[in-house]
């Protein structure tokens, strides 16, 4: 199963020791952690602790709070979901920043992943050039998205329409067919087939008890009288 | 940042005072008459306990102490100052002879005592936190490690107060519609004072002077502990504050919406070990597994919420006989209430078979909520008036600009709506989700098209409900390591897939346990063996 420790494997010692100790509360070091997080949007790696730790930075410092950092923190967010990253993002913003209008708009299109209408999606994302002006600092931000999106599909489905799959994916023809095929997924007659998986085979198991080494101690000491 | 930066900072904080005590004094002035006279009304038996009490601070009789602060302090509220503040320190300073230490502590009490009895002024609030800052001074940059010993029941209540007072401070900051000229003048010229910044300092001295963090991390792992105490943590009064720090960073980061950070804090505290420190005093252990739950509920790992709520709900309920005695009783019951509540919403977002006794514990409190909330139309109400009643007091870091001229018009802040506001826009999407669960319990293959008919949904809407009740159903679950770490796993008993329009369904069984029977009853064959020849042998 994945192991899950919030450390990727890019983050660098400075700023593993930085977010591990009292420094990270030291104005000062903002601007390492905004380098870092710049560093993320190009290289398409995420570091939610890291940026969590800006968010503290300008929670308790609020003149140093910079809107486009911030904006780039809750993009990154949204293409983690459906981990929990941008709730938690949220929580460490003040109640102005949350109102106003880049951040309402990005709630906007998280409420649709996690909702998992991605038809919806990236019908509201296409229909104004904004989103794309909002997350265009991120790369591989659609790419990271859709990626999310198979995955929910492939957790779910073990075969699926190709129309709904495509109007998911918000793709079509060769790009679509280059999708399926990338994914190891099979398309024929219309239906798209997905091999088997932990999370898709829906299969009834009997959950049997294990018995503990511990629980047996005192019958193993007996025999040894 | 390091040490003497730290202290430098506390520092700043203390030689502060003349200041304000310039500025108390007209406030002050009007206090001075009461004074007086409560220095004649000092009962003869009060005056006795108070001798009483400074003999055992000097001779650190840690076993008097711990009678004194849990039993007779209370018993003589009760009795003389059930209504009325305890004697001014400055009443009782001749009594003995005008020990600082001493008084300093005594002042810890007598303003905890107008906290929890009357309501704190603005003068109240601002001593406190000084005498907060002497009471650490005196610990954090005392020439070596001072001699004073404690109850640990006591270190407990001064770290759990220290950050109740700060959290209040906020709340009252953040109300300035009813303030004087005067009190926004205060709170405009001391915007140090319980701040954030110097809360944290607190709290983090007192981890690096008592070598807290590697102290545990040579019990986990093995070394010199010696070595790792070093002069400072060697001591019960450092070590305890050290450890107490800790849990209290986990109380403050979540006040403030961190919950990453706060799960963060305990890296080093193995919450499954037996005896471990917290367990100690009855009030932290409670407090840490509330917070523990709670962040796990923020961050949507329900299933580890649900275990860190039932692990201390079922403490709570073994050790009822015990506590009813202790001053604690109702606060503990409180945020057991609160802690029933939690998990109401917590087993309706990821249905779990809860404890026996926990789950009748539940019906018993919350039976009629936990219905509503498997109703689409009732839950939301039901959602938030439970999150509200049991959620801890959100704090706004930073109070209102007040150099604003404009900020008298404001609506102020209100952090509990805030937080209340995001959390509801999260369950909002799952309020569906019960009753899809109770219709696929019904059925192992079904048509899409059918079920959204039951539903009153189209099956597109389905679809995607189906593909939402997937993700919601694998969870990060703690397994080993510290407590952000974590596995995907399913967490329901029910599993579901799709081939195209079609619904295949399974459920997962429990088998029969036979472990425990067998285990009971090869014991209890042994003991009738050893019986048996033990009367052939006499």
């Amino acid at each position: 199963m994945a192991r899950v420790s919030n450390t990727p494997a890019t983050r660098p010692n400075v700023i593993q020791s930085l977010i591990d100790g009292v420094d990270r509360y030291n104005p000062d070091n903002v601007s390492i952690l905004e380098d870092y997080l710049a560093t993320q949007c190009t290289n398409r790696e995420c570091d939610a602790m890291a940026n969590f730790a800006i968010l503290k930075l300008y929670q308790f410092n609020t003149h140093l709070t910079n809107d486009q950092v911030v904006n780039n923190i809750l993009v990154k967010a949204l293409t983690t979901l459906p981990e929990p990253d941008f709730n938690l993002c949220l929580y460490l913003l003040n109640e102005n920043m949350v109102g106003e209008e880049p951040v309402v708009r990005l709630v906007a299109l998280q409420d649709l992943i996690e909702q998992a209408r991605y038809a919806d999606f990236w019908k509201l994302y296409e229909g104004d050039d904004i989103y794309k002006e909002l997350t265009a600092e991120v790369l591989g931000f659609e790419d990271a998205i859709r990626a999310n999106i198979a995955n929910a599909v492939a957790m779910t489905f073990q075969s699926i329409e190709s129309a709904n799959l495509k109007a998911y994916l918000n793709l079509d023809g060769q790009k679509f067919s280059d999708f399926v095929k990338a994914q190891g997924w099979t398309e024929a007659n219309g239906v798209v087939s997905i091999p088997v998986n932990k999370d898709n085979e829906a299969k009834t198991t009997v959950l049997t008890e294990n018995i503990k080494f511990e629980q047996l101690t005192k019958i193993i000491g007996h025999s040894n009288e | 940042m390091n040490d003497t930066e730290y202290d430098a900072e506390v520092d700043l904080v203390v030689s502060s005072y003349p200041i304000q005590d310039d500025l108390d004094e007209d406030l002050l002035a009007a206090d001075q008459v009461p004074q007086q006279y409560q220095e004649v009304q000092i009962p003869e038996v009060v005056k006795n306990f108070i001798l009483f009490f400074h003999r055992n601070i000097l001779e650190n009789n840690v076993y008097e102490l711990q009678a004194i602060y849990e039993h007779s302090f209370n018993k003589l509220t009760e009795k003389f100052y059930a209504k009325e503040s305890w004697p001014e320190p400055e009443a009782i300073s001749p009594l003995v002879n005008d020990d600082q230490v001493f008084l300093t502590l005594y002042r810890e009490l007598y303003y905890r005592h107008i906290y929890s009895r009357l309501t704190p002024t603005i003068e109240h609030r601002f001593h406190s936190y000084e005498n907060y800052c002497d009471l650490f001074n005196y610990i954090l940059n005392s020439e070596g490690p001072v001699a004073l010993e404690l109850p640990n029941q006591w270190l407990w209540d001064i770290i759990d107060e220290f950050i109740y007072q700060f959290q209040s401070f906020c709340n009252y900051r953040n109300r300035i519609k009813n303030k004087t000229e005067e009190e926004l003048a205060f709170l405009r010229d001391n915007s140090q004072i319980w701040s954030c910044y110097s809360v944290l300092n607190v709290l983090y001295s007192l981890i690096q002077k008592s070598r807290i963090t590697e102290q545990l991390l040579v019990s986990k792992n093995g070394g010199d502990m010696v070595e790792a105490a070093g002069e400072y943590g060697s001591r019960p009064l450092y070590k305890m504050l050290g450890y107490f720090s800790i849990v209290g960073l986990l109380r403050v980061h979540c006040l403030l919406g961190d919950f990453t950070l706060a799960l963060k804090m305990m890296d080093n505290i193995e919450l499954n070990k037996k005896q471990a420190l917290f367990a100690r005093v009855t009030a932290c252990h409670v407090t840490t597994y509330y917070y523990v739950g709670f962040a796990y509920m923020m961050m949507r790992r329900y299933a580890d919420a649900i275990k860190a709520f039932s692990h201390i709900l079922v403490f709570i309920n073994r050790t009822k006989q015990y506590h009813t005695r202790s001053y604690q009783h109702d606060q503990i019951n409180k945020k057991g209430d609160q802690m029933y509540a939690l998990l109401t919403m917590c087993v309706t977002l990821c249905p779990t078979r809860l404890d026996e006794n926990i789950h009748s514990q539940l019906r018993e409190k919350y039976a009629e909520q936990s219905n509503k909330l498997s109703k689409p139309e009732e839950a939301m109400a039901v959602f938030e008036e439970l999150f509200q009643f049991a959620c801890p007091k959100f704090i706004s870091p930073n109070g209102p600009n007040l150099d604003d001229p404009e900020v008298m018009n404001l609506t102020p802040f209100e952090p509990i709506q805030h937080y209340t506001k995001i959390f509801m826009a999260e369950v909002r999407h799952s309020i569906l989700l019960p009753t899809l669960r109770s219709y696929l319990k019904l059925y192992t293959t079904m048509g899409n098209e059918k079920l959204a008919s039951f539903l009153e949904i189209k099956p597109e809407e389905l679809r995607q409900l189906l593909m939402m009740a997937k993700i919601r159903s694998r969870q990060i679950k703690w397994v080993s390591g510290t407590l952000l770490e974590g596995e995907y796993q399913g967490t329901s008993d029910l599993d579901f897939c799709l081939k195209e329009d079609m619904i295949h369904i399974a459920e997962s069984k429990v088998g029969r346990r036979y472990g425990d029977w067998f285990l009971r009853n090869i014991n209890k064959f042994q003991d009738i063996l050893g019986g048996l020849e033990l009367t052939t042998k006499a």
